[in-house]
């Protein structure tokens, strides 16, 4: 014979092994028969008193033989056994004890190769039948239909299973995300105070005791001040008991059973798809005893309660989904709208927030970063941003505590306390954030949350508080947690925005395969141009000199006029070419900034002009010239292109005068020239800069029509401006204003 | 007085051919001219090989190398020059049409001494062509020889 017994010689609840206790409480008789030869393997040590025999003398007996009457009464049972985790009421028998006859509750469950055989006498005046409980189901199924929301349904299941059972106080006990439980409804007498609202921190019931809630769905303890009976075996494999009705409970239960003041306790298991969602938990100050036939029916109306809460969520869920979806909707057309899908987001905070019924939102860029509605501070959200692209990379982050993982955000816990995020693109790191505020709760805990097992000195041996006192914490930094539908909703929103982005960025690959391609074919061509076009210009010229040379003499003045004239015009034609060439060059090649002597450079260029202006008198005027930062071989042209205009417009003048100068303000230098010449007419000033923009006639002033559209192209691509201001008949001046900083990138 | 070396002058392009003969010529310069038509020829002629086998003129003064050139192009030529370290002292001038810049660079980088853009105007023309014989001609003092030839 092996006594099961077993010690709490344990380290954490969590490890307690409850499902092998070895005891079942004495409210009734355990009997295992073993299916293979239907002897008896296992048996309580309280059949002595109902049965007039000791246990150990019918373990190995056929059951037949040692209970027959028994044993016809379970024979199609035995037959057609449960599997595991079924645990099957079968019916109420008239047994012939040592006493008398009596009456028995029967049920049987699965355990290994073992049918396990639990009998249990109903208690005094209690409803002895199905028929008698059927009434009030009936109403609690009509009620469950017209309950509007999950409030009353909780209440009523609460009403409805202390009415079928007479507990003193009845909870509907919900799970968090973290296993904290909470108290939702309550229907109770005056005898136990109310703990509607009480937190229940997750260490009261360890992971091991939820899943056997989870495979158990319905457990009793009438009396936890019960002396455990025993099972004796002849087997030393200890008997799961996982599915058994009788199960002896860990003392540190009814330890903390007894600390709570609740003698009797029941508990019915709320599920959902399978999950725990809560507990239907009964109390009673004294001993209290439910027959097996009202805890089935408890269990019953449990289970339609539990089809009616996930109908109820569901369609909230829809419900929320339909609404959220419209929004969605809405937030697309805007984005589709928009030249680039950021600008769908900002410009309409509202949709963007209602979303995820936020108060504030912010959608981030490496670059940008756009606050809205009740955010935090930019600086705040960009620290945000840079925390989040370290640590949470991951698609959706929603916390409705923010703080506790960042802490930081203490600082702004009336903004965003709640934080619900979606990251869009990790190459390049954009985030869209919602923010909710704090929402100071006041949260009753049913024990202290940060010490739920105390532990005795120099001992590993647990014990459950002791003091049940409540007493209040008020919960910061945290925000209305979440909904689902919420997070689900933004996730789409990143799903559609993942597309957005996805397609332009197929479209910009294309655009940009295009212009390389243009590019290329555009460099061909000039290069073409540059070496194909210029040599028959240069023949031409080159030849009509080599003519004019040598047949000079016998050629009239008209042979000669037109000879000049063909070789002008393949000069000009030749120039042009040369000019046009440099115009596209400037688009193509990289600036390549130094500082630049400007001074140096106006007077190198001044002399080589006056040189081939001969015997032309022109006043030069040169004032200060600052030195510039910029592209020294561009910047040269820019200034021969200004002087030289100054020059040739000014060969009208009996007395040209020609000023420079320049003058440094607002982070840039601007540099002037100025001329007394022909001027022009303010009304073609937009023409002016014009590629191929003349405003005089061809032989009044010669010139190809480009200098100036090269001297705008250059000085813009060092991120400057140049303007001219003029009278016609009046001279001309020509400014160009150059920044300091230049990042020559353009 | 050093001895009078050639010229050689690399062009394909008959009337640049032409035009360049008639501004060298009117420099005056002594120096004997020598003309090759393509790249293969002006290493044939720097080489002493092929129809260039035996020689009897020194080793030009400059090589004045279109850039364009049938067979072997002038960068080509360039680049064989200047890795040769016989011949990487005599000093080659560019000279071609293209304006383009890449060119440009390339040839600085395979080390050529000058780079000519063939000005459209015939007197800029003239006044470079001149420019470069007389200086690459005679101004220009070549590097001592290291062997007693």
């Amino acid at each position: 014979m092996t006594l099961q017994t077993q010690d709490i010689d344990l380290t954490a609840c969590e490890r307690e092994p409850i499902h092998i206790p070895g005891n079942i409480q004495p409210h009734g008789i355990l009997l295992a028969v073993r299916l293979s030869d239907r002897t008896i393997a296992y048996a309580s040590a309280n059949v002595a008193e109902v049965f007039g025999f000791q246990a150990a003398d019918a373990l190995g007996r056929p059951f037949a033989q040692v209970l027959p009457a028994l044993s016809a009464e379970f024979e199609t049972q035995l037959d057609d056994p449960p599997t595991v985790g079924n645990t099957r009421f079968v019916r109420t028998i008239r047994i012939r004890t040592v006493q008398e006859e009596r009456m028995f509750e029967t049920a049987i469950s699965r355990s290994g190769d073992c049918a396990l055989l639990e009998l249990e006498e109903p208690p005094v005046g209690s409803v002895s039948s199905i028929d008698a409980l059927y009434p009030t189901l009936r109403r609690f199924v009509e009620q469950l239909q017209n309950a509007s929301s999950i409030d009353v349904l909780c209440d009523l299941a609460a009403q409805d299973v202390r009415r079928m059972t007479g507990f003193d106080r009845v909870l509907v006990y919900r799970f968090d995300d973290q296993w904290n439980g909470t108290v939702v409804a309550e229907s109770r007498n005056e005898v136990l105070p109310s703990y509607l609202d009480l937190r229940f921190p997750a260490s009261d019931i360890p992971a091991q005791a939820r899943e056997l809630y989870r495979r158990n769905r319905l457990r009793i303890i009438p009396d936890a001040g019960y002396t455990p009976v025993p099972i004796q075996s002849h087997d030393p494999a200890p008997l799961d008991l996982s599915d058994s009705v009788l199960r002896s409970v860990s003392p540190v239960h009814l330890e903390y059973m007894r600390n709570m003041g609740t003698l009797a306790s029941m508990s019915i298991s709320i599920l959902r798809e399978g999950q725990l969602w809560g507990l239907i938990s009964c109390h009673n100050k004294d001993p209290k005893r439910v027959s097996l036939q009202v805890r089935n029916a408890c269990d019953f109306l449990t289970q339609i309660f539990s089809l009616q809460l996930e109908a109820r969520e569901n369609t909230m869920l829809a419900e929320n989904r339909v609404r959220l979806g419209a929004v969605q909707t809405r937030l697309l057309a805007h984005m589709a709208a928009e030249e680039h899908f950021i600008a769908g987001l900002v410009n309409h905070p509202d949709d963007l927030m209602m979303l995820a019924g936020a108060q504030g939102a912010a959608v981030l860029t490496q670059d940008h970063c756009w606050c809205l509605g009740q955010a935090p501070a930019k600086e705040q959200v960009r620290a945000l941003f840079d925390w989040l692209s370290e640590h949470h990379q991951e698609d959706v982050f929603a916390t409705d505590n923010l703080s506790e993982v960042y802490p930081a955000a203490k600082a702004f816990a009336d903004r965003a306390s709640g934080l619900l995020s979606i990251s869009v693109s990790k190459v390049h790191s954009s985030y869209v954030l919602w923010f909710r505020p704090e929402v100071v709760q006041t949260v009753k805990w049913g024990g202290n949350p940060q010490k739920p097992v105390q532990e005795e000195a120099g001992s590993l041996r647990l014990h459950p508080r002791r003091s049940f006192e409540i007493w209040k914490e008020t919960v910061r930094d945290r925000s209305l947690a979440w909904d689902r539908s919420e997070v689900e909703a933004v996730k789409e929103l990143r799903n559609a925005i993942v597309g957005i982005v996805l397609r332009r960025a197929e479209e910009m690959a294309s655009l940009t395969e295009e212009l390389r391609r243009s590019n290329k074919e555009l460099e061909a061509f000039s290069y073409s141009v540059s070496h194909d076009l210029r040599a028959p210009f240069r023949h031409i010229v080159g030849y009509s000199e080599l003519l004019k040379k040598q047949e000079a003499g016998d050629m009239s003045e008209k042979g000669k006029r037109y000879v000049d004239t063909i070789i002008e015009a393949a000069y000009t034609a030749g120039t042009l070419v040369d000019n046009l060439l440099r115009f596209s060059h400037m688009g193509r090649t990289a600036l390549k900034p130094r500082q630049v002597d400007v001074a140096k450079l106006v007077d190198e260029i001044r002399q080589k002009l006056s040189a081939e202006q001969g015997d032309r008198r022109i006043q030069w005027v040169v004032g200060d010239l600052v030195p510039v930062n910029a592209d020294p071989v561009l910047i040269r042209l820019v200034f021969e292109n200004l002087l030289d205009n100054a020059v040739k417009y000014t060969r009208t003048r009996e007395k040209a005068r020609i000023e420079i100068g320049s003058s440094r303000k607002d982070g840039e230098t601007v540099y002037f020239v100025r001329d007394n010449g022909v001027g022009f007419d303010m009304k073609y000033i937009d023409k002016l800069f014009g590629v191929f923009q003349r405003l005089h006639r061809m032989e009044e002033f010669e010139g190809t029509g480009i200098g100036l559209a090269n001297v705008r192209r250059i000085v813009e691509r060092h991120g400057g401006r140049a303007w001219a201001e003029g009278a016609l008949d009046k001279g001309a001046t020509f400014s160009i204003a150059l920044p300091d900083q230049n990042e020559g990138a353009a | 007085m050093a001895e009078l070396k050639p010229i050689l002058l690399v062009e394909d392009n008959p009337k640049d051919l032409e035009l360049t003969l008639a501004a060298l010529e009117q420099s005056q310069l002594a120096n004997e001219v020598v003309v090759v038509r393509d790249g293969e020829e002006a290493l044939d002629f720097l080489y002493r090989r092929g129809a260039h086998e035996s020689r009897n003129t020194s080793d030009p003064a400059v090589v004045l190398l279109d850039l364009k050139l049938p067979k072997v192009d002038g960068l080509e030529v360039l680049e064989k020059v200047k890795a040769d370290p016989h011949l990487r002292q005599t000093p080659v001038v560019m000279l071609t049409s293209s304006r383009e810049e890449s060119d440009l660079v390339r040839s600085y980088e395979l080390g050529v001494n000058a780079f000519v853009v063939k000005p459209v105007g015939f007197r800029e023309f003239f006044d470079a062509i001149q420019d470069l014989g007389v200086f690459w001609a005679i101004l220009n003092e070549p590097p001592p020889r290291r062997n007693g030839i």
